[in-house]
């Protein structure tokens, strides 16, 4: 199909989107439905500031993927992870280690960093490089992100 | 920026996809995770009518063991599966050092196993944005006869970049290609050619099903030398496969990737070795044949002079790696 109704589950509500085969799911996700927490960087895959996590719990990149291939799909955006206006571990981790610059790639980065914590709940250091090595921060460094990653591997959700 | 529009069609069995490739008008490109596919359609480099997704096609999944031993994978696993299946971990571990090589995690949970295998060939002038192509015109890739990143090049030179095939050439591979005509099956090193443009053998209505690997308690070792860690193609990688143990084998397979159009199979070292066993001599003697079995090498990406002198190192540390390993 050129263009059609496609139902997305993101961040557990389910959507009936007019999707365009030139749509990628960033285009949707944010011209869409408006959830501008995700960005757009390079387009190219090689910044990783699209990252939404797929059903299963991991990393992709939504600049890279058409829309249409996630109809009935779940995904969970950077908005997703807020609970009943708590933020999740991993974002209260982000804030008390101060794992944030700017901020334009954080929604991508943490989206990655909880990639990594549904895949290895205590993460190891290969595992926390490996999951960080396909989002880059510009303005600082991972080493702050990866202390924050650290802390909810060691201590789960700070009270 | 937008995609070029086009028909996206994902149909539930190989057969309906088939069926597609055939029929439909234009051009129908192939979908697999789309990392590759997607990013060229945006750069304009491609411009399909159709995007016939395979990811969900239920004949291109699944890694099985087969009743001689035999390894079958689908080509439309994803990397991240092959990379965590314990069948390959277990049996082949450079193997998946290979698969993990590609990308990021991140690229890795949407791209697929027969994406890597059929990765377009790559150029640092023609894999640019429209705008950039633009400022000098078509190439050959794109339509012109003249080469704008190797002066007076007769064919197009861009270089196989994918981190799979040296490994899965190296264990003697086949792959099996289906179309709505019957299946083939071919050996993995035979699947490519020495043509940036037309870079396999894969004819227009043909489908790459599933990969093959025979039984083998062989060594296997696989480097990659690239720019950066983390996340970056390949300046060269290699992948060496030994039978034997310690610096003694009797027959071995070189393949050296992402320094030509083709992946390259070196049979001169391989035989030096062989003959010579893996120590110092034979070391010696096998990177001596490399000059002349890489033949002429061109500047893409980096100088011929560096790719040679690369390819003498990664021989030399995969032998040395290789060297250490009993069968
Ligand atoms: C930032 C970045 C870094 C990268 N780094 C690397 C790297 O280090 N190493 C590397 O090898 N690659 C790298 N890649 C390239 C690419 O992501 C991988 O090669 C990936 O494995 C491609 O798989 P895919 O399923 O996404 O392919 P797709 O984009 O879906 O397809 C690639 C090509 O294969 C064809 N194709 C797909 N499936 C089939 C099939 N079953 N039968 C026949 N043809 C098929 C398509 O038509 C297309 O021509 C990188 C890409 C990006 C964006």
């Amino acid at each position: 199909m050129k263009k059609g109704f496609i139902t997305l589950h993101v961040n557990g509500d389910a959507h009936e989107v007019l999707v365009s085969s030139q749509h990628t799911l960033l285009d949707v996700l944010r011209g869409k439905l408006k959830l501008m927490g995700t960005k757009e960087g390079c387009t190219t895959g090689s910044c990783g500031v699209c990252t939404v996590n797929n059903g299963r719990g991991e990393a992709v990149l939504s600049c890279l993927t058409p829309a249409l291939e996630w109809a009935d799909q779940s995904i969970t955006t950077i908005e997703g992870l807020e609970k009943n206006g708590r933020l999740a571990p991993i974002q209260q981790a982000f804030v008390e280690y101060h794992a944030v610059q700017c901020g334009f790639c954080t929604p991508g980065v943490i989206m990655s960093a909880q990639a990594v914590l549904n895949l290895t709940p205590a993460p190891t250091e290969e595992d926390i490089n490996d999951g960080l090595a396909g989002v880059i921060c510009r303005c600082t460094g991972h080493i702050k992100v990866k202390e924050a990653i650290r802390h909810v591997g060691e201590f789960g959700p700070t009270p | 920026m937008l995609l070029p529009e086009h028909d996206f069609v994902k149909p539930a069995t190989l057969a309906e996809g088939l069926a597609v490739l055939r029929d439909a008008p234009g051009d129908v490109r192939l979908l697999g995770g789309g990392t590759d596919v997607v990013f060229n359609m945006r750069c304009r480099l491609l411009t399909p009518d159709t995007l016939l997704s395979l990811k969900d096609l239920p004949e291109l999944q699944g890694i099985a063991v087969l009743p001689d031993g035999s390894l079958q994978l689908g080509a439309a696993c994803r990397l991240t599966d092959l990379v965590a299946a314990t069948v390959l971990t277990e049996r082949y571990p450079a193997l998946v050092k290979a698969f993990r090589a590609v990308a990021s995690r991140h690229v890795r949970n949407l791209a697929t196993l027969g994406g890597n295998l059929c990765l377009d060939t790559r150029c640092w002038f023609t894999n640019q944005t429209k705008e950039w192509r633009d400022a000098k015109g078509p190439c050959l890739k794109t339509g012109k006869d003249v080469c704008h990143a190797i002066a007076g090049a007769p064919v197009c030179v861009a270089l196989n970049n994918a981190d799979s095939p040296p490994a899965l050439i190296a264990l003697e591979a086949t792959v099996t290609l289906a179309s709505s005509r019957g299946e083939r099956r071919l050996g993995l090193q035979d699947f490519y050619r020495e043509d940036g443009i037309r870079h396999t053998v894969l004819e227009p209505d043909e489908i790459l099903t599933r990969v093959t690997i025979p039984p083998t308690t062989d060594r296997l070792v696989f480097l990659k030398e690239t720019a950066r860690q983390g996340m970056d193609f390949s300046y060269g990688a290699i992948a060496v496969r030994a039978d034997g143990s310690g610096a003694t084998a009797s027959r071995l397979r070189i393949v050296l990737g992402s320094l030509t159009t083709a992946p390259r199979l070196l049979a001169g070292a391989a035989e030096r070795l062989a003959v010579l066993g893996l120590g110092d001599d034979g070391l010696d003697a096998a990177c001596a044949t490399l000059r002349d079995e890489l033949g002429p090498l061109t500047n893409l990406y980096s100088p011929a002079a560096y790719k040679r002198e690369l390819a003498r190192i990664l021989l030399r540390k995969a032998v040395l790696e290789l060297r250490e390993m009993q069968a």
